[in-house]
C-alpha cells in the first residue's frame, strides 16, 4: 500500500457529489499537483483527507493505518498537515504570535509547565521560538517578525500560513492553491520555497487552479473533473491528455 | 548610582508611577477596615469584589471565543451546594466551601462537555436557560432548598490561634472582607497567570480561527473545556461567600439578571484585561447598581443601570472597556503624550 | 394522553414561540445578530394594548395593531440608535442584554411591578362538540396562522420579501434586487419587533401581564431556534410547535418539571444533531 491512500472516497453534500469514487495513490517524498477547473473537488479533497469533512463512502489510508473519521487535529498529529485557501492566520496577532500559536505540537511540557513559569517550559519555548524563526528564515518571510500579521500583503500572509503548518512538523503538507491572486513572478517565488521545503523530505500535495505552476515543480500530476479523476502520470503527458484539454477549454488552455 | 537614576528617571517612570499608584490603591482597600469598619462601604466592596470574580470568568470563557451566560447559574450551584452541606446536612463551612466550587466545576465541565462541540450563539442560548433551570429546580425542589423561603446560612465558626480570636465572622464584615480580598486575590493570580502562560496563547488561538487551530493539532473542545469549567469553579467559590455573607440564599437571589450584570461588567470593564477589567467594572457597576437601588423607586435603578451600559457601549471605541481608559488618562492626560500611530498609517 | 384542553393550551403556547423565534430569526437572518431583548418587545407589546384599550378606549384588534406599529418604530429606533452605533458582535450583544435592564425598568416605572389583566377582552367559550376553548386563546391561534400566513406571502411573494431570503442566505445577493442592505435591515427589524408585541398583545388577555412576562417566551423562543437550527426560518416554526406543545403535555404530567425536561430533551438534540433538526449549518 502507497504512503497515503484514497480509496474509492466519495462525498455528498445533499444530492451533489463532490468526489465520486475516487482512487488516489500518493508515495512518499513526492510533489502530487493535483488540478481541475473551479468546482472539481480539489479543496474538497483536501478537506476530506485532513479530517475537516469526513467521506460520504469510502477510506483514507495513512503508513496503513485508516484516517478517516478522526478530527482534524489527531491528523495534524499523525503529520499530515494542510494550509487554507483564505482564512490564513490568527487575526490581530504578530508574525511570531501566529507561529507561536501554531506551534502548539512543538511544545513537550505540559501546560503547568509555563503556568509556574518553570525553568523547563522557559527551554521550551526558546526552542520554539527558535524554530519559529528558523522558518521565517527558510521562506524568506520579511527578518520583521513583530509586523501585525494580517497587515502583511496578500502573497506574505499565503507564506506565512506555509510556515505556520510547518511547525506542526508535517510529513504529508496539503496545500490549497497557494499562489491564487499572484503575478507569475510570485507564484514561482512561493514554487521555489514549497521545492525547498520538500527537499526537507516533506511529501506535498499541492493543488493548483493554473497549470503552469506545476510544470516546474510537480513530480507528478492528478487532474480532477466534476469529482471524478480523469488523469494521472508525468505533469507533461496530463497536459496532453485530451479529457483533460476538454474539462479545460474554454477556460485555460494549455 | 547616577547613572541608574538617570536611566529609571528616562525610561522607566511612565511605566513605574500607574503602577505605583495601583499599588497604593490597592494597599489603601487591603488596609480600609482599619479606618473604617462602616458595614455599608464593607458589604459594597465585599458584594463588587464577588461579581468580579464572576466578570472575571466570563472573561475567561470569553478568551476561548465563548459567550457564556450562564455565570450567576454557577454562582447560584456553588451557594446552594455550600448552603444544603452546611444547613441541611451539618456540615462545617470550610469543606462545605471547599466543595462548593468543585460541584460547580463539575457542571460546568458536564454541560461544556455537551455543549462546547456546538459552541457559539448555542452556547449562549444553552448556558442562559441553564440559569432559569437552577432557579425553577431551586424554587421547587422543597425538600432540599426550601423553595422561594431559602436557605439561611450560618457563619463560619470563629478562627482562633492559641486562643486569640482572629476573626469572628458574627460580629462584622471586617473577616468577610478578608475572605473575598484572599478569594479574588486568588482568582486573579490563576486568571493572569492563565492569561499569561502558554493556555491562554492557545485559548487566543481557538478563539480567533477555530479553523485554524484545529487543523494546528489543537483539540478545542479540550481547551474550550477548561476554560468553561475553571470559569465554573471559581464562580461557585464566588457564589458560596456570596450566600453565607448574605446569610440566606433563595431562588431570586442568582437569576437572569445577574448573568447579564456579570457578563456586563466584565464587558464595560475591558475584555483585553482578564483582571484589571473585571475588577474595575465589577466595582463601578455594582457600585452604580447599589447606589441606584437606594433610589427605592421600582425599576428607576434598572432604566438608569441599562441605559448607562448602553451609553457606554456607544461612547467607547470598539474593543475597549473602561480598563483602556487607565492607559490612555496616563499617556494623554498626565504625560501629554503626542499620538505616534501615524507611523503605522504610513506602511 | 392528556385531556384535549391541554393540547388546545399547547396550541396556543406554540403559536407564541412560534412567533417570538420566527420574529428572533428574521432578524439574526439579515442583521447578524441575536436581539436578546427580543422578550422585552413581547411584554411592551402587552403593556401598550393594556393602556390603548383600558386608558383610551381603542377596540381589541386595532389595539394590536398599534401596539406592533408602535413596537416597530420603536425597535427600528433601537437599530439606529444602539446596535448601527455599537461597533462589535460581543459589544451589539452586550448592548442589547443591557437593554433588557433599560425596558424592565422603564415598564416597572411606569406600569407597576404588580400584575395587571385584560381578561374582560373576548370574554366567552367556544363549544366545539364536547370540548370547550376561550375565545381568547382561539384568538391567539387564528391570529398566528394569519400571521404566518401573511409571513408566508411577503417571504415568497413581494419583491422585499425575496430579497430578504436572498440575503439571509448570501449578504451580496441584495444588490441584485436592487435594494440595500441597510434599509431592509431596518424593515425587518421593524417587522421582528412587531411580531414579537403582537404575539405579546394577543396573549394578554390569556395571561397577567406585568414588566417580567417577557422573560419566559424569549427564553422559550431561543430554545426553539436552538432546535430548528439557528438561521432557518421553517426551523423557529417547527421548533416552536415542538416545545409549545412539549411544555404543556409534559407540565401535565410532572407540573413544574416540564421546563427541566425540555432543556434535557433540547442539549440531547443539540447532542445528536448539532446544527438543529434543519441543519441550516451557519457557520
Amino acid at each position: 500500500m502507497s504512503y497515503l491512500e484514497l480509496q474509492n472516497v466519495s462525498k455528498h453534500f445533499g444530492r451533489l457529489a463532490a468526489l465520486d469514487q475516487l482512487d488516489l495513490k500518493v508515495e512518499k517524498g513526492e510533489i502530487l499537483g493535483i488540478v481541475g477547473p473551479n468546482g472539481s473537488g480539489k479543496t474538497t479533497l483536501i478537506n476530506l483527507i485532513s479530517g475537516y469533512f469526513k467521506p460520504t463512502k469510502g477510506q483514507v489510508f495513512f503508513e496503513n493505518k485508516r484516517i478517516c473519521c478522526q478530527r482534524p487535529d489527531q491528523i495534524t498529529k499523525k503529520g499530515i498537515v494542510r494550509t487554507f485557501q483564505s482564512n490564513v492566520l490568527f487575526p490581530g496577532g504578530t508574525v511570531v504570535e501566529n507561529l507561536l500559536i501554531s506551534s502548539h505540537l512543538n511544545y513537550n511540557t505540559r501546560s503547568w509547565h509555563s503556568f509556574f513559569n518553570t525553568k523547563k517550559w522557559k527551554e521550551d519555548n526558546e526552542q520554539a521560538v527558535g524554530r519559529a524563526i528558523e522558518l521565517v528564515n527558510l521562506l524568506d518571510l520579511l527578518n520583521d517578525i513583530f509586523l501585525q500579521a494580517d497587515g502583511l500583503s496578500h502573497g506574505y500572509q499565503r507564506l506565512l500560513g506555509i510556515a505556520m503548518a510547518l511547525t506542526a512538523n508535517p510529513h504529508v503538507l496539503l496545500l490549497d492553491e497557494p499562489t491564487t491572486g499572484m503575478n507569475h513572478e510570485e507564484a514561482m517565488f512561493v514554487v521555489d520555497k514549497i521545492k525547498k521545503i520538500n527537499e526537507q523530505g516533506v511529501t506535498i500535495i499541492l493543488i493548483e487552479h493554473n497549470m503552469k505552476v506545476l510544470l516546474g515543480v510537480a513530480t507528478r500530476v492528478a487532474c480532477l473533473s466534476f469529482g471524478t479523476k480523469i488523469a494521472d502520470g508525468m505533469p507533461e503527458d496530463v497536459m496532453n491528455h485530451p479529457e483533460v484539454v476538454e474539462a479545460y477549454l474554454g477556460t485555460e488552455v494549455v | 548610582m547616577m547613572q541608574f537614576f538617570k536611566t529609571i528617571h528616562l525610561m522607566d517612570y511612565k511605566n513605574i508611577v500607574p503602577k505605583l499608584v495601583i499599588g497604593l490603591v490597592v494597599a489603601a482597600i487591603v488596609l480600609l477596615p482599619v479606618v473604617t469598619k462602616d458595614v455599608v462601604i464593607l458589604s459594597m466592596l465585599i458584594f463588587s469584589g464577588l461579581w468580579a470574580v464572576a466578570a472575571m470568568g466570563f472573561t475567561l470563557v470569553l478568551r476561548t471565543g465563548q459567550f457564556s451566560l450562564g455565570q450567576s447559574a454557577f454562582m447560584a450551584i456553588g451557594g446552594y451546594t455550600c448552603a444544603i452541606l452546611t444547613v441541611q446536612m451539618d456540615f462545617p463551612f470550610w469543606p462545605s466551601f471547599l466543595l462548593s466550587g468543585i460541584i460547580s466545576g463539575l457542571v460546568a465541565f458536564l454541560l461544556g462537555v455537551v455543549v462546547l462541540r456546538v459552541g457559539g450563539i448555542y452556547f449562549s442560548i444553552i448556558t442562559l436557560a441553564l440559569g432559569e433551570i437552577v432557579r425553577i429546580i431551586a424554587l421547587n425542589w422543597e425538600s432540599v432548598t426550601r423553595g422561594s423561603r431559602g436557605l439561611v446560612t450560618s457563619s463560619p465558626l470563629p478562627i482562633s490561634i492559641f486562643g486569640w480570636e482572629l476573626a469572628n465572622f458574627d460580629a462584622s464584615p471586617v473577616p468577610y472582607f478578608y475572605f473575598m480580598l484572599c478569594l479574588v486575590a486568588i482568582t486573579g493570580v490563576v486568571f493572569w497567570r492563565i492569561g499569561d502562560s502558554r493556555l491562554g496563547q492557545i485559548f487566543a488561538g481557538v478563539a480567533l480561527n477555530p479553523e485554524l487551530a484545529e487543523h494546528q493539532g489543537i483539540h478545542l473542545m479540550k481547551y474550550r473545556i477548561i476554560a468553561f469549567t475553571i470559569a465554573g469553579v471559581f464562580t461557585g467559590y464566588a457564589g458560596a461567600l456570596y450566600t453565607h455573607f448574605l446569610t440566606v440564599i433563595t431562588p431570586m437571589v442568582f437569576g437572569l439578571w445577574q448573568s447579564i450584570q456579570a457578563m456586563i461588567m466584565s464587558i464595560v470593564g475591558g475584555i483585553s484585561s482578564l483582571v484589571g477589567g473585571p475588577i474595575i467594572g465589577g466595582v463601578l457597576l455594582y457600585g452604580l447598581g447599589d447606589r441606584l437601588s437606594r433610589l427605592q423607586t421600582p425599576g428607576l435603578s434598572q432604566m438608569v443601570f441599562g441605559a448607562t451600559v448602553v451609553l457606554v457601549l456607544i461612547c467607547l471605541p470598539k474593543g475597549t472597556g473602561l480598563v483602556e481608559l487607565w492607559d490612555k488618562f496616563w499617556k494623554k492626560v498626565v504625560w501629554r503624550e503626542v499620538e505616534y500611530e501615524h507611523d503605522e498609517m504610513e506602511d | 394522553m392528556p385531556p384535549a384542553g391541554i393540547w388546545i393550551d399547547g396550541l396556543a403556547q406554540s403559536c407564541t414561540y412560534m412567533t417570538m423565534a420566527f420574529g428572533m430569526v428574521l432578524v439574526f437572518s439579515i442583521l447578524g445578530i441575536l436581539n436578546w431583548a427580543h422578550g422585552q418587545f413581547y411584554m411592551l407589546g402587552s403593556i401598550l394594548l393594556y393602556y390603548a384599550i383600558t386608558a383610551a378606549g381603542i377596540p381589541f384588534p386595532a389595539g394590536l395593531l398599534l401596539a406592533g406599529l408602535g413596537m416597530a418604530l420603536l425597535g427600528i429606533i433601537v437599530k439606529v440608535v444602539i446596535i448601527d452605533r455599537v461597533e462589535g458582535e460581543l459589544y451589539v450583544g452586550a448592548a442589547t442584554l443591557a437593554l433588557i435592564f433599560f425596558f424592565e425598568g422603564l415598564a416597572s416605572l411606569l406600569f407597576g411591578m404588580q400584575d395587571r389583566g385584560l381578561s374582560m377582552v373576548l370574554p366567552g367559550v367556544l363549544e366545539m362538540g364536547g370540548l370547550s376553548v376561550s375565545y381568547q386563546k382561539v384568538a391567539v391561534i387564528v391570529f398566528t396562522l394569519v400571521v404566518m400566513v401573511v409571513m408566508y406571502y411577503v417571504l415568497h411573494f413581494t419583491r422585499m420579501g425575496k430579497a430578504i431570503r436572498a440575503v439571509s442566505q448570501n449578504p451580496d445577493a441584495a444588490s441584485l434586487y436592487g435594494i440595500s442592505v441597510e434599509r431592509l435591515s431596518l424593515v425587518v427589524m421593524g417587522i421582528g419587533c412587531a411580531l414579537a408585541a403582537m404575539a405579546g398583545g394577543i396573549m394578554a388577555p390569556v395571561y397577567p401581564v406585568n414588566p417580567f412576562i417577557g422573560r419566559a417566551p424569549m427564553i422559550m423562543a431561543l430554545l426553539a431556534i436552538v432546535i430548528g437550527g439557528l438561521g432557518s426560518l421553517s426551523g423557529a416554526i417547527v421548533g416552536g410547535l415542538i416545545l409549545g406543545f412539549l411544555h404543556s403535555v409534559i407540565a401535565y404530567y410532572l407540573s413544574y418539571l416540564a421546563e427541566v425536561v425540555l432543556f434535557v430533551l433540547v442539549i440531547i438534540i443539540l447532542l445528536v444533531k448539532p446544527q438543529g433538526l434543519f441543519g441550516a449549518s451557519i457557520k
